[in-house]
């Protein structure tokens, strides 16, 4: 068989087994709301931390992180371990969450915020920040999958085709069952992605002589990336604290991982949750980042960093077979990624936009539905960016309208998704936090992300995260200061979370 | 201190050390056992932490 046609075969086997997957999971499927978009909160620990890592890690680690680690070194690993430091913060938000949810049976972590400032606007500004910026990144993942099919099958399957398997498949794993067949698919997914990208790591460390030889031929062919900054200038600390910031927080202000803290059906759940996530984060990463510097030294001179995977999957030391099972682990990164964007979003709008802002007497029933026809439409919008950033017809002219909007969206999500923290902060742990301070912090952190993104000035070296964090917290503060809280709210909402921590012994 | 404000103190520490050690301590050792070592130890202390804390919670009633 040539290696197209094993690539349209490894593909229809994944496909074949995650239809199989979906529609398994929606036996298990009951009715509501609820159910749909969170499982009805009865996720065992194992599925819990299976789809959480496949969730949070998408096509960027095997192609973006290798890349940038074959590109600039050891700050990507770095800048990849800061964001799974910040996870210790999970001991802190994971049980809040998780206790406020299942008290006043929050969907979306936006009704959280409308609830405890006792206003839907605050909980609609966050609704509006992830939409503006989690379409265009869910967008960039489906053209990964685009590029990664085209460049596996060299050239014979064309970009758009890519696209296409992509987007249908998010919209099929998270239509079929909702959050259900979104955690089941992602759990194999989740599997696929650790397994096939450890074992081809492993043949190519095989490869170079063992870890001690690839270890050694590192620290006499590239020296220079075994350092931050390094001696071309990449990775210095305004690089480094503007990457990191907004991944440091990416756990609470990323609607489509802080919804799944809503999720365990219990305690030893959560524990299993986490714990599982931790070791995950922790391997994936490592093949993450080895693997990029492997590129470095087998296939030196790429001129763009990103084609480091397809290239290395293209040589001859891989056998093609375990390549094109590559391509589908990666494959897997991306659409377990975009899934879960979609779910959240369609969770987003029929809770926090539908019923908060549209109709407030809307039905369950209704709101569901609503949720439910969102999903292709949100699958549809981020299809269109991600044809157009690709040039397909018939955008073929459409580069610089890319360049101008949807890449700096793509590459800001993060940052602007960063401007939720000190909102959520102010939820669970300060009782002083008003509704306006909330909006007035969003709103202008996420102008200024944008400005700085697409403008590209960077004031005193620092990056737009960094700008706008550093405007949006004060601002929070000081508009609370001046503005009127929801005192009896934020006694109630805090107090309840003291009483419950202690029993569980959470802190 | 309560227990909560000794773990942000020590995420605080973590976050110090991810800056003052790879920037200004190792910053000229172009070996494996100097950067990538230490996130690789620092990280692995991080998850260790989490662990010991989230290991104590117990089942609550809801």
């Amino acid at each position: 068989m040539s290696a197209t046609s094993w690539v349209w075969f490894g593909i229809a086997v994944y496909i074949a087994a995650g239809l199989g997957i979906a529609f398994m999971a929606r036996r298990q499927l009951g009715a509501g709301v609820s159910e749909f978009f969170l499982a009805n909160r009865k996720l065992g620990g194992f599925i819990s931390a299976l789809t959480y890592s496949a969730t949070t890690y998408s096509a960027f680690m095997m192609i973006g992180l290798a890349g940038l680690t074959y590109l600039s070194g050891v700050g990507a690993l770095g800048f990849e371990l800061t964001y799974l430091c910040g996870m210790f913060m999970m001991v802190f938000f994971l049980p809040r969450f998780w206790l406020v949810g299942k008290k006043y049976g929050y969907v979306s972590p936006m009704e959280l915020l409308s609830d405890r400032y006792q206003n839907r606007g605050v909980g609609a500004t966050a609704a509006i920040l992830a939409l503006v910026f989690l379409v265009p990144y869910g967008a960039v993942q489906l053209m990964g999958v685009g590029y990664l099919v085209n460049g596996v099958s060299g050239g014979a399957i064309a970009v758009g085709w890519g696209i296409v398997i992509a987007a249908v498949c998010a919209i099929a794993w998270s239509s079929i069952a909702g959050l259900r067949s979104v955690a089941w698919t992602d759990a194999f997914q989740a599997i696929i992605m650790i397994t096939v990208s450890a074992a081809v790591l492993g043949v190519v460390i095989n490869a170079l002589g063992g870890f001690g030889s690839f270890f050694d031929r590192l620290e006499s062919a590239v020296p220079g990336l075994l350092t931050v900054p390094t001696s071309k200038g990449s990775w210095n600390l305004n690089m480094f604290i503007g990457l990191a910031l907004p991944w440091l927080f990416f756990l609470i202000s990323n609607p489509q991982v802080s919804q799944r803290l809503f999720i365990p059906k219990s305690v030893t759940a959560m524990k299993q949750m986490l714990g599982g996530f931790l070791i995950f984060g922790f391997i994936y990463t490592m093949i993450s980042v080895l693997w990029g510097f492997s590129a470095r030294l087998l296939v030196p001179g790429l001129e763009n960093a990103d084609l480091a995977t397809p290239t290395m999957l293209a040589l001859p030391i891989i056998p093609t077979g375990l390549a094109i099972v590559v391509m589908i682990g990666i494959t897997a990164a991306a659409i377990s990624t975009i899934d879960s964007i979609l779910l959240t979003l369609s969770s987003v709008w029929a809770r926090d936009i539908h019923k908060g802002l549209i109709n407030r007497q809307v039905s369950e029933r209704r709101e569901l539905r609503v949720g439910q026809w969102v999903i292709p439409i949100m699958a549809v919008i981020a299809f269109v960016f991600a044809w157009w950033a690709a040039g397909l017809y018939p955008f073929e002219q459409a580069g610089d309208v890319f360049d101008r909007m949807i890449a700096p969206l793509s590459s800001a999500a993060s940052a602007g998704l960063l401007m939720a923290v000190p909102t959520i902060f102010g939820a669970f742990f300060w009782k002083r936090g008003t509704a306006l301070g909330a909006m007035v912090s969003m709103i202008t952190g996420a102008i200024i992300v944008l400005i700085f993104q697409v403008t590209g000035e960077r004031p005193l070296g620092w990056w737009p995260g960094v700008w706008g964090f550093v405007v949006c917290v004060p601002l929070f503060v000081i508009v609370s200061l001046a503005t009127k809280p929801p005192r009896e709210k934020a006694e109630e909402f805090i107090g309840y979370l003291k009483g419950a921590l202690k029993k569980g012994r959470f802190i | 201190m309560t227990k909560t404000v000794w773990a942000w103190v020590w995420f605080g520490f973590l976050l110090a050390l991810d800056i003052a050690i790879p920037w200004y301590v190792l910053t000229s050792v172009e070996k494996m056992s100097a950067a990538f070592m230490f996130w690789t130890i620092w990280v692995l202390a991080a998850i260790a932490s989490a662990f010991f804390i989230f290991l104590k919670w117990r089942e609550v009633k809801s």
